[in-house]
């Protein structure tokens, strides 16, 4: 199978991920999240179109005209007809009534916890990340979190993490080259997305993972959802993620 | 009551080296860029900056030896622009202490200052490294002996706040997202509002509702247009991309750092 675009990764990460979404429920993002803020907006133009839109802008349920780069934007506000402050959002699912967040990790384990502190120890690191925000606080309170990274290989997907940022209710993984689900504690293969061959995808991950031919391939994408996220994100903000 | 209308420089110096200082907005959004540049002018030091989620404001005070201490859940530009290297090299180095915190636990902490307690409960944040790296220690549930993690109040000595309208009392309305701003102007010992706009009170007496920070917690108001800049301010203008691209390259080596914080921070004139 040849390399996969660019473009070609993005909509497999952002339409697995809008999939999962479901019609109704509450969804968050938080900073640095073109790929789940493009997601939560495909689910709602498709199969979700009850579900609520949060994020930390503050806007209950926005209709954003445009994307901004950064995506805590107020523009994001645009089309809410109330609003919620950060501290809202954040006893929102504090309460346990946050149906699902969205979460990544510079570093992810086979438990599907995250590390977003720092290469090295944590009083001396060797490489200071930009922190967990929010991660340590929502994931073990939202119903489910859904993590996504774009990046698929050893440095990323560890079998030891430097530092444990946020532990929690995590359901799926999305990365470039598969869906994972978290069953009994442990990350496993849902799916190989087409380009992804059983045996790139067990060299790219540092924890034990099971792979075969037999494993299934993540459904491809249907000709309404490209077409919908490209009206959505026609400037390519998600592709700042790769 | 009278009038709290001061200058940057003199609402700037209120700022005790060593102190504790909240800085309003979030990432790239409505931070007090104009009150930071004063701060890099002033030469503070040692100062603990307490923010949920920094950028340029907490980068800039790490590069010119302003900051001794972060205590935020996220340092950095987001997705185009990436991690701060002048926060990163300073904690890599020793000369910042990155307190790390996960958000809500900043919210927390003001909470606990704002209502006089001296520590706040908070849900979730167990199987977090956080709790013994930070030293965020658990307390039993008094009724059922169920263990909560408690986080220490953070009274900030002071904090900075850019705000589209204030009147001279420092009533003020920000328009757009609020993030934890009012928080922090409840919590702090000293509250500065930079505004875009001095505007005559008398508007907000149709409906003070619309004064989303009320003058009761506000020490100093300073005239500021254009005074988040680099920051965005919501209804006035974008954040400026080109600004702090411009930042973020040229900290990547001492010189052309220490230039660019010459010509684009120090020499400008402040409001």
């Amino acid at each position: 199978m040849s390399e996969p675009s660019r473009e070609q990764v993005r909509d497999m990460m952002v339409v697995s991920l809008a999939r999962l979404l479901r019609d109704g429920e509450t969804v968050f993002h938080g900073v640095a999240s073109p790929i789940p803020m493009v997601a939560t907006l495909l689910a709602k133009q498709t199969h979700a179109p009850n579900l609520v839109y949060l994020n930390i802008a503050g806007g209950v349920d926005p209709e954003p005209d445009s994307l901004p780069v950064s995506t805590v934007d107020p523009v994001l506000i645009r089309g809410a007809r109330s609003m919620v402050t950060l501290t809202d959002l954040f006893d929102l699912a504090a309460s346990q009534r946050l149906d699902t967040a969205f979460l990544s990790g510079v570093q992810i384990d086979g438990q599907g916890r995250t590390n977003m502190s720092v290469i090295g120890q944590f009083d001396a690191p060797k490489v200071r990340l930009p922190g967990g925000a929010g991660s340590a606080a929502i994931m073990p309170r939202a119903k489910r979190t859904l993590i996504w990274r774009t990046k698929h290989d050893r440095r990323v997907f560890v079998d030891r993490l430097d530092f444990v940022t946020a532990a929690g209710n995590v359901d799926r993984v999305v990365t470039p080259l598969c869906v994972l689900r978290r069953v009994d504690g442990r990350l496993a293969v849902e799916s190989r997305h087409s380009w992804a061959s059983p045996e790139e995808l067990a060299a790219a991950t540092g924890f034990a993972i099971e792979v075969d031919e037999s494993t299934p391939i993540t459904p491809e994408i249907r000709t309404d959802e490209r077409e919908a996220l490209l009206r959505i994100d026609p400037d390519g903000v998600t592709l700042t993620e790769f | 009551m009278q009038s709290k209308i001061t200058t940057l420089s003199e609402a700037v110096a209120r700022i005790p080296d060593g102190g504790r200082l909240a800085l309003g907005g979030n990432t790239i959004h409505r931070g007090p860029g104009a009150a930071v540049h004063e701060i890099v002018r002033q030469g503070k030091r040692g100062l603990d900056v307490i923010k949920t989620a920094g950028s340029y404001d907490i980068d800039l005070l790490c590069a010119t030896g302003c900051a001794s201490s972060v205590s935020a859940g996220y340092v950095g530009y987001e997705t185009v622009l990436g991690l701060a290297p002048s926060y990163r090299a300073a904690v890599e180095s020793g000369a910042v202490v990155a307190a790390e915190h996960a958000c809500y636990t900043v919210i927390s902490g003001l909470r606990a200052a704002i209502q006089g307690v001296p520590f706040m409960p908070v849900a979730g944040l167990f199987g977090s490294d956080l709790l013994v790296a930070r030293d965020f220690r658990t307390v039993a549930d008094p009724y059922t002996g169920e263990e909560v993690v408690a986080i220490r109040a953070i009274k900030p000595d002071v904090a900075i706040i850019h705000v589209q309208e204030a009147d001279e009392f420092g009533n003020a309305r920000i328009v757009g997202t609020l993030f934890e701003d009012v928080l922090m102007a409840q919590a702090a010992d000293v509250v500065i509002l930079t505004a875009e706009r001095i505007v005559d009170g008398s508007r907000f007496e149709a409906d003070p509702s619309l004064a989303t920070i009320s003058s009761l917690y506000v020490d100093a108001v300073v005239e500021a247009p254009h005074g988040a800049w680099p920051f965005g301010c919501a209804g006035e203008y974008e954040p400026d991309l080109a600004y702090l691209t411009g930042f973020v390259q040229a900290s990547r080596d001492r010189e052309s750092l220490q230039a660019f914080i010459r010509d684009r921070v120090l020499d400008t004139v402040p409001a």
